[in-house]
């Protein structure tokens, strides 16, 4: 039987539960930063908890096909050697920011995790509103190269399972920033603040799993400005709380306009355009609405210093 | 067996976390939809729009931006915003005070919001 030696996730459930009970305490009797709306909780963790059921509808597909690739692999890695965790680390870690960046950016794979971006809080419950239909948006493919390499899959499992529980505690307003070199090198709850963010500034930034590196690396990295708090949520915000339009709505509006799709290039765009694409352009991506926002900063800095010129010249009162 | 148990467990602790998020009464200051404060949110969620007629209600608010009527509505502690038809809007029923919006959008089906009158006496 394939599966890894222990469940990371499972073991770390307990904790979540410690840290979530924690966090509301020290809102509701610290101070701390943060907020919790019952309705936003219930959908959160309904969300976290179905999930686990979900996977079992594909379990079987990706079982399979992870172990078809482990028996083509090209080499066996050992997995009681430091090395090989150091490698794995690094290597899972890539993968991470490319699915979660593909996540964000093409819209098929967008229709399965914007769910875990509904919710206009940020606390440790919204780490927990995790996807129902990743498997069957396939994402999960993007880690057989690893066990193509050699890496056994419950070594790449548990790797994978790390990451997940990594993230977990970054999911709070209640750490501010961290020291320097912390924040320069791990993704911190500071970093996947911006990422949960809907300001047009902050919009599709900041895809790390553990280490920020590599969003500094591929130009996606945005710092927290501490003028411009984040906004948490989607571009056009649920109208309720309903955990089935939570799964579903984004799959939803992909069929819509498929109905409407009028040729092959609508239906790709539809598919796997940026979320936001539409034919004649009538809706706004990322892009555009990122575009808009640095417009208006250049027009707001003329404008300053349009009023600004007279005093700085010589000679001026 | 086991995994209905488990299941069964997570749920009740589920539940026990959202009762303590309840009644720890802790949620964000709820959007304000006086006339500043809601242009305000009017900008940021349609910047490239002018209003030229606002109706507030403590739960949400509607603007006319030329053949469109734009929505700010609270959801729970937040709010989410919309735009439909003007015509649309001013058809749209009013019932024990309350105008009830339908926004077509599996998303955000509808808004419904508090409002003194309905439709303004200009477009009734």
């Amino acid at each position: 039987m394939m599966h890894a030696p222990f469940d990371v996730v499972t073991w770390a459930t307990p904790a979540f539960i410690l840290l979530v009970i924690a966090e509301i305490l020290a809102v509701r009797f610290l101070d701390a930063k943060g907020g919790y709306e019952a309705r936003d909780t219930a959908t959160s963790l309904g969300m976290g908890l179905v999930s686990t059921v979900t996977g079992i509808v594909t379990g079987g597909i990706v079982a399979a096909s992870v172990l078809w690739v482990w028996s083509h692999r090209i080499y066996t890695v050992p997995h009681t050697a430091i090395w090989a965790w150091v490698a794995l680390f690094f290597l899972e870690d890539l993968t991470y920011y490319w699915f979660h960046r593909i996540s964000h950016e093409r819209r098929f794979w967008w229709a399965a995790h914007v769910n875990h971006h509904t919710s206009q809080h940020y606390n440790l419950t919204t780490a927990l509103r995790q996807t129902w239909t990743g498997g069957v948006a396939g994402t999960w493919a993007l880690w057989l190269p690893l066990t193509f390499l050699g890496f056994p899959p419950g070594m790449v499992a548990i790797q994978k399972g790390i990451s997940l529980v990594y993230q977990f505690w970054i999911h709070t307003e209640t750490i501010g920033k961290m020291w320097g070199p912390i924040e320069y090198v791990f993704n911190t709850p500071s970093h996947h603040r911006v990422h949960h963010a809907r300001n047009p500034r902050y919009l599709d930034r900041n895809y790390a799993g553990i280490l920020i590196i590599w969003d500094r690396m591929f130009g996606t990295f945005e710092p927290e400005s501490a003028e411009e708090p984040p906004r948490y949520g989607i571009v056009k915000n649920l109208g309720d709380f309903n955990i089935l339009r939570v799964a579903f709505h984004e799959w939803v509006g992909i069929g819509k306009d498929l109905m409407s799709a009028r040729s092959i290039r609508d239906v790709f765009g539809y598919i796997f355009g940026p979320p936001g694409w539409s034919p004649d352009g009538s809706r706004e991506t990322s892009a555009v609405i990122k575009a808009r926002w640095q417009a208006s900063l250049g027009k707001a800095s003329l404008a300053e210093e349009r009023e600004a010129e007279p005093a700085d010249r010589p000679g001026a009162q | 067996m086991t995994l209905l148990y488990i299941f069964g467990g997570s749920a009740v602790a589920v539940a026990l976390l959202v009762a303590l998020a309840a009644w720890a009464r802790i949620p964000r200051r709820a959007p304000v939809f006086a006339e500043a404060e809601a242009r305000d949110l009017f900008a940021l969620e349609f910047p490239t729009r002018t209003l030229s007629g606002l109706w507030l209600g403590e739960d949400g608010a509607v603007a006319r931006s030329g053949d469109e009527a734009l929505v700010l509505f609270r959801v729970g502690d937040g709010y989410a915003a919309r735009s439909l038809p003007w015509n649309k809007a001013i058809a749209s029923p009013v019932k024990d005070g309350r105008l009830n919006l339908s926004l077509g959008d599996f998303a955000a089906p509808r808004a419904v919001i508090s409002l003194a009158a309905w439709p303004p006496e200009a477009a009734a």
